[in-house]
C-alpha cells in the first residue's frame, strides 16, 4: 500500500514530466543495442530438431546410380521443352507424369495487377502413398522459372526423375504432390488457393485433382542447362508472405540432412561467404528482417505458408563438386523425414531470426526490442497527455521570486501565484496551484484530425495498387512532392483560423503517438521486422514537438521559444527526410532497385499473394508521420 | 439543442450506413468475429434461426439458434438481409439511436449526480447530454456491433431504455424494457432491483410524497414477473413447444457452446474435467449474482451508480459477454464525470482496453489463422481485457464511495484516504 501512495503522490511531481523523452531515448537506444547483441554467442542459440518423429538423416538413400542416367535423360527432355508453346509444353510434362504412373493435370491461372496480366500454367501430379488414406499430402514443387527468370532446367528434371523414383517405393504413408508451377511466386499462390478452394474461379481454374491437407510443401530450384553444373552450397530460403515464417524444425531437418548426410554446406538470406563472425551474422539478420519485413514471396513456397504449410525453397549456389544426385538424396531424405510426421509441425518455433544455418535467436529474446520501440511512443503520449492537462504557462518559483525583490509591486505582483502545501512523509513544500491543476482537454479537433490524417492514407493505397505501370512513376513522384508539402499546408490553413492552439497540437501529437504505439506493438507480435523497421523510422516523431509563441510575454523566455522558427525549420528538414516516400525511394536508391519494379511488385503483392505491407505504410506510418510534420509545422506559422 | 441532437444523430446514423454500403463484406467479415459476435447474439446464427422458422421447422432443432424466439417473427418480416440488407442494416442503426437517445434521458434526468437521498459535492461537473450520446454513439466497440448486427445491440437499447425510465419514474414503460432486457439476455434481470429502488426514488421526486415502498416493491415485481411470463408464453404459443427454453436460458446458463470469446468462462470450461462441471457453474454463476445484492445495499443512495457498475460486471463476467456489452458500460461511465477527478487509473484503464482491442485480434489471428500461436495467446489478452474493464470498474466504485465520504465527513476532502 505505501508503495502505492508513493507513486500516486509521484505523479504530482512537476519533475515526472521532464522525464518521458530521456525515457522514451532510453527505450529506444535499449532496443536498437538489444538488437545489436543478438549475435552474440550469450544471446542466440544453436538450432535444434524438437519434433521426434522427423530423425534427419537417419535413413539411407537410395536415389543414386541408375536414377543418375534417368535424370539425364529428362534434363534433355526439359531443354527440349524450353521453345515450345506453353500448351504444347505441359502437355508433354503431364504425359511425362503419366507414364510414370501419376495423376496428372494442369491449371491454367490469370491475374491482373497493374495493368499487366499474368497469365500461366501449372502442371501437377499426384502420388497416391501405398500407406496413405488421403488424408495428408507433402508437396515437391519446381517452378519453371525461377526467382531470377531462368529456366529452372535440372530443377523441372529432377522433380521428373523423383516422381519416377518415389512411385516405386511403398514406404509413402503420405501423398506426395508434384507441382511445376508456371512461374515462381504467382503460379504456387494460384495452386495453393485453389487447392484450399479459395481462389476466384473466373481467372483461376478449379483442380481436378486433390488429396489431404498439406503438411509441408519443398521447393527445388537448380536452373542448370541441359550439360549440368556442379555447385558448391545449398541456398535456404524461407520467409513466407507477410513475414510469416516456416516452422524452424523444417528448415533444421534440410540443414541438418544437407550438411550432415550429403556434406553439402547451406546458407541463407544470399550470404554466399559466411565466416560466422558477428558481423557476418548480424548482417544475415539484418538481411533476414528486411526481407520479413518486407513481407513478400521470395520464391515459390511463400506462397503456401499463409495457410499454415510449412515450406522451404532449396537453391543451388556456386561452384563446387556436388551435382544433382546431391540435391535429389537431400530431397529424398527430406521427404523421408517428413514421411514420418504424425501430426503437423509444431514443436519448434515459428518465430525466429536466423543468423546462420545452425544458430537462431527465438522470439522470447528479441521481442522485447521491437515492443520496446513500440513502447516508446506510447510513454510520449502518456506524457503529452498529463502536459495537454496542465495549464500552458506554469510560472517557475525560481524566477518569480527576485522578480518581485528587484521590482517591488508591480503589475505582475497582482497575478500573484498561488501556491499550496504538499506535505509527502514529514517534508512540506510549496508547489504553485497550477501545477496540480487540470485543465479541461478539448478533444474534438485533435480526434477528427487524427480520423482524417488515416483517411487520406487511403488515397495512395488506392492509387498504387490500381494504377498500370506507365503510370506508377509519375504517381510515385507527384504523391512525394504532395505529402512533402501537405503538412506545411496544412499547418498554413489551419493557422489561419488560430487553431490549433498549443494545447490541441499537443493532443494531435499524444494520439498520433499512442495509436502507432500500439499499432506497433500489435503488429510486432505478427510480423517483428515490419515493426521494428517503422518503429525506427518514426522515432524521430517522438522528440519533435509543436513550438508556439509564448502565450503571456514572461521575461525569461525559454530557449525554445526564443529560436522557435529555427528549430521548427530544423525538425521539419529532418521529417521530411523521413517521410516514407522518401525512404522508400532512398532505399530502392541504396539497393539499386527501379522504384517502378518495386512498385508493380508490391501491386502484384496486393492482389495477388495478400500483402499488407502498404496497409501498415499507408495507414500506419504515413498517418502518423503526417501528424507529426503538421504539429512541427505548425511552429512555423505560428 | 434539438438542432444538435438532430445532427449528432445524423452523423451517427450517416456514419453506419455509410459503412454498411461502403463495404458490403463488411458486416459478414465482423458477424463473424468472436469478440463482436457471441453464439448467443451472432447474426449468422440468427439468420439461420429465421431460415428454419420460415420453412416451419423448429428453429431450436439445428442447435445453432440460442436467441429468444420473438427475434423470430420481426426478423422474418424483414426482407432477405443476404440479398437486400438495406432494412436490416437500418433496423440496427435506429436501435442504436434509440439507444443513444435513451442515454440522453438518462443523462437529462440527472440521477447520476443528485438522487433522493444524495448530493455529490461536485455535482456541477456534468458533461451535457449530447456529449454523453455521442461517446455512445460514436465509439468503436458500439459501430462494431452494429454493423456485424448482432443482437445484444437489441438487448442494450432495452437496458438502456429500463434506466431511462426508472430514472424518470414511469413504471410502466421500466417494466415492459426490462422484461425485454431479461427474456433476450436472462442477465439483466438482475438489474431490476437497483433499478427498481431508481424508479421509487424517482417517483418520490416527481409527485413529492413517498409511495409505500412495500406495495411498490409488490407491485413492481408482479408486474416484471408477469411481463416476463407474458413474453415467455408468448414464445412458447410461437414455437409451439417450451424447448425454447432449454435452447436460450439453458445454453446461457450452462454454456455447452464453447466458442472462444472475449469472457473468461470458456477456457475455463474447456480444460475443466467433466466431473467438476456444475460446481463451477454454480460458482461461477453465484459469483455473478453476488456482486447485485451487495452493491444495491451499500450503494442504495446511488441506485443507477449500482445499475451501471452491475453492466460492467456483466462485461466481465458473464459466460458470453462480447464487445458490446462493454461498449454499454463504458458508454454509461461518462454519465458519472463527476467522479473522474477522484479516479486513480483512468490512463491505465483506457491504455489497457485500448492494447486489449489491438492485440486482440492480432493473436487471434496467429491462433487461428496463422497457426503460430495458440488458445493461450488470445485467453491472455481476454484476460487483458477483462482486467482494463475491472480496473474501471473497481477504480470509480472507489471514486463512488470517496464521493460519498466528502459529503459524510467533509473535512476529510482532499486528504488522502487510510485502510484502518
Amino acid at each position: 500500500m505505501a508503495l502505492i501512495s508513493t507513486l500516486l503522490a509521484l505523479r504530482k511531481d512537476p519533475r515526472i514530466l521532464k522525464l518521458p523523452p530521456y525515457l522514451s531515448a532510453l527505450c529506444i537506444l535499449v532496443g536498437v543495442a538489444w538488437l545489436l547483441v543478438l549475435p552474440l554467442n550469450e544471446y542466440s542459440r544453436n538450432t535444434y530438431v524438437s519434433e521426434n518423429a522427423l530423425l534427419p538423416g537417419q535413413v539411407h538413400t537410395y536415389f543414386t546410380g541408375s536414377e543418375h542416367n534417368v535424370f539425364r535423360a529428362y534434363r534433355h527432355e526439359v531443354a527440349s521443352l524450353v521453345d515450345m508453346p506453353l500448351e504444347e509444353r505441359n502437355q508433354k510434362l503431364v504425359h511425362i507424369l503419366r507414364s510414370n504412373k501419376l495423376k496428372a493435370a494442369t491449371q491454367s491461372y490469370s491475374y491482373a495487377a497493374s495493368g499487366r496480366n499474368i497469365s500461366n500454367q501449372n502442371v501437377y501430379a499426384v502420388l497416391q502413398g501405398p500407406r496413405a488414406d488421403a488424408t495428408e499430402a507433402i508437396v515437391l514443387v519446381a517452378s519453371w522459372l525461377t526467382i531470377d527468370g531462368e529456366v529452372n532446367h535440372s530443377g523441372v528434371a529432377l522433380l521428373l526423375t523423383l516422381s519416377r523414383y518415389f512411385k516405386r517405393w511403398s514406404l509413402w504413408s503420405k501423398d506426395i504432390i508434384f507441382l511445376i508451377s508456371g512461374d515462381s511466386t504467382s503460379g504456387p499462390q494460384a495452386w495453393v488457393d485453389a487447392y484450399h478452394d479459395s481462389h476466384s474461379p473466373d481467372t483461376i481454374e478449379s483442380l481436378s485433382i486433390k488429396s489431404g491437407a498439406l503438411q509441408g510443401a519443398v521447393a527445388i530450384e537448380y536452373p542448370a542447362g541441359p550439360w549440368g553444373h556442379r555447385f558448391e552450397k545449398l541456398h535456404i530460403i524461407y520467409d513466407g508472405i507477410n513475414g510469416q515464417l516456416p516452422n524452424l524444425d523444417l528448415f533444421n531437418t534440410a540443414v541438418s540432412i544437407a550438411s550432415g548426410q550429403m556434406g553439402a554446406g547451406c546458407t541463407l538470406q544470399r550470404m554466399w561467404k559466411h565466416d560466422d563472425n558477428y558481423k557476418e551474422r548480424l548482417q544475415t539478420m539484418l538481411r533476414g528482417m528486411i526481407s520479413q519485413g518486407l513481407g513478400h514471396a521470395t520464391g515459390p513456397h511463400s506462397a503456401f505458408i499463409p495457410y499454415h504449410v510449412d515450406a522451404i525453397t532449396l537453391q543451388t549456389v556456386g561452384d563446387g563438386w556436388h551435382d544433382e544426385m546431391t540435391l535429389g538424396r537431400t530431397v529424398e531424405s527430406l521427404f523421408r523425414s517428413l514421411n514420418n510426421l504424425l501430426e503437423h509441425l509444431h514443436q519448434s518455433f515459428f518465430f525466429y531470426l536466423l543468423l546462420q544455418a545452425n544458430r537462431f535467436v527465438s522470439i522470447g529474446t528479441y521481442l522485447p526490442s521491437a515492443m520496446l520501440i513500440a513502447v516508446s511512443f506510447s510513454i510520449t503520449s502518456i506524457a503529452l497527455w498529463v502536459l495537454s492537462g496542465r495549464p500552458t504557462s506554469i510560472p517557475s518559483p525560481a524566477t518569480t521570486a527576485p522578480l518581485k525583490d528587484s521590482k517591488g509591486p508591480t503589475e505582475k505582483e497582482t497575478n500573484k501565484t498561488a501556491v499550496t502545501v504538499v506535505e509527502k512523509d514529514k517534508d512540506k513544500s510549496l508547489l504553485p496551484l497550477a501545477a496540480l491543476e487540470v485543465t479541461e482537454r478539448s478533444l474534438f479537433l485533435p480526434v477528427a484530425f487524427i480520423t482524417l490524417s488515416h483517411f487520406l492514407g487511403l488515397f495512395p493505397l488506392y492509387i498504387f495498387n490500381n494504377t498500370t505501370e506507365a503510370f506508377l512513376a509519375p504517381a510515385f513522384y507527384s504523391t512525394a512532392i504532395l505529402t512533402a508539402t501537405l503538412p506545411f499546408a496544412a499547418a498554413f490553413t489551419l493557422r489561419r483560423f488560430a487553431r490549433p492552439t498549443p494545447q490541441e497540437s499537443t493532443l494531435i501529437q499524444c494520439f498520433s503517438l499512442l495509436f502507432l504505439g500500439m499499432f506497433l506493438s500489435a503488429l510486432a507480435t505478427v510480423n517483428f521486422s515490419l515493426s521494428f523497421l517503422v518503429g525506427i523510422f518514426a522515432s524521430p516523431l517522438t522528440f519533435v514537438r509543436g513550438l508556439h509563441a509564448a502565450s503571456s510575454p514572461s521575461t525569461p523566455v525559454p530557449f525554445t521559444t526564443k529560436n522557435r522558427l529555427a528549430l521548427s525549420a530544423v525538425m521539419s528538414v529532418v521529417l521530411a527526410a523521413l517521410n516514407p516516400v522518401v525512404v522508400i525511394r532512398a532505399a530502392t536508391l541504396y539497393w539499386g532497385r527501379d522504384i517502378v519494379q518495386v512498385l508493380v511488385q508490391a501491386a502484384e503483392g496486393w492482389h495477388v499473394w495478400g500483402l499488407w505491407t502498404q496497409v501498415v505504410v499507408w495507414l500506419v506510418w504515413w498517418p502518423a508521420w503526417f501528424a507529426g510534420s503538421v504539429v512541427v509545422a505548425g511552429g512555423l506559422f505560428s | 439543442m434539438d438542432q444538435q441532437k438532430a445532427m449528432l444523430f445524423g452523423a451517427a446514423a450517416a456514419v453506419r450506413l455509410l459503412l454498411f454500403t461502403a463495404f458490403p463484406s463488411l458486416p459478414q467479415l465482423l458477424a463473424g468475429r468472436v469478440e463482436v459476435s457471441t453464439p448467443v447474439t451472432s447474426f449468422k446464427r440468427l439468420q439461420e434461426g429465421v431460415f428454419l422458422y420460415t420453412h416451419n421447422v423448429s428453429p431450436y432443432d439445428g442447435g445453432v439458434y440460442h436467441q429468444a424466439p420473438l427475434l423470430l417473427p420481426l426478423f422474418s418480416l424483414l426482407p432477405n438481409p443476404a440479398s437486400s440488407p438495406f432494412a436490416t442494416n437500418l433496423l440496427f442503426t435506429a436501435v442504436d439511436l434509440l439507444g443513444a437517445s435513451a442515454l440522453m434521458q438518462i443523462a437529462d434526468s440527472g440521477q447520476s449526480v443528485v438522487t433522493r437521498l444524495f448530493k455529490s459535492s461536485r455535482k456541477d461537473l456534468r458533461w451535457s447530454s449530447a456529449a454523453i450520446a455521442a461517446t455512445f454513439l460514436f465509439s468503436p466497440f458500439t459501430i462494431t456491433t452494429c454493423i456485424a448486427r448482432s443482437t445484444s445491440a437489441l438487448t442494450n437499447l432495452f437496458i438502456l431504455t429500463a434506466m431511462a425510465k426508472a430514472s424518470q419514474g414511469a413504471s410502466f414503460t421500466f417494466i415492459f424494457a426490462m422484461a425485454m432486457a431479461s427474456y433476450l439476455a436472462m442477465h439483466p434481470i438482475l438489474l431490476f432491483p437497483p433499478l427498481v429502488l431508481l424508479c421509487y426514488d424517482a417517483r418520490t421526486i416527481k409527485s413529492k410524497t413517498a409511495p409505500n415502498p412495500l406495495a411498490f416493491t409488490a407491485t413492481h415485481v408482479l408486474g416484471f414477473a408477469a411481463a416476463c411470463g407474458g413474453l415467455l408464453g408468448l414464445s412458447a404459443l410461437l414455437t409451439g413447444s417450451w424447448e425454447f427454453l432449454a435452447a436460450t436460458y439453458g445454453v446461457r446458463l450452462l454454456l455447452p457452446d464453447l466458442t472462444p470469446n472475449v469472457g473468461l468462462w470458456w477456457y475455463f470450461f474447456t480444460e475443466m474435467f467433466d466431473s467438476f462441471r456444475e460446481f463451477f457453474l454454480g460458482v461461477f454463476w453465484l459469483h455473478v449474482a453476488s456482486y447485485m445484492p451487495g452493491l444495491t445495499i451499500r450503494l442504495r443512495t446511488q441506485p443507477l451508480f449500482v445499475a451501471t457498475t452491475l453492466t460492467g460486471i456483466f462485461a466481465v463476467f458473464t459466460p458470453y459477454p462480447s464487445a458490446a456489452d462493454a461498449s454499454l458500460y463504458l458508454s454509461l461511465v461518462p454519465l458519472f464525470r463527476h467522479l473522474f477527478p477522484l479516479m486513480r487509473y483512468t490512463f491505465l484503464a483506457s491504455a489497457t482496453i485500448l492494447y486489449a482491442s489491438f492485440l486482440g485480434p492480432a493473436f487471434y489471428y496467429l491462433w487461428i489463422y496463422a497457426g503460430s500461436g495458440n488458445a493461450n495467446f488470445f485467453y491472455a489478452i481476454t484476460l487483458v481485457w477483462s482486467l482494463g474493464l475491472s480496473i474501471v470498474v473497481g477504480d470509480s466504485l472507489y471514486a463512488a464511495l470517496r464521493d460519498e465520504l466528502d459529503v459524510e465527513r467533509p473535512e476529510l476532502r482532499g486528504k488522502e484516504v487510510k485502510r484502518i
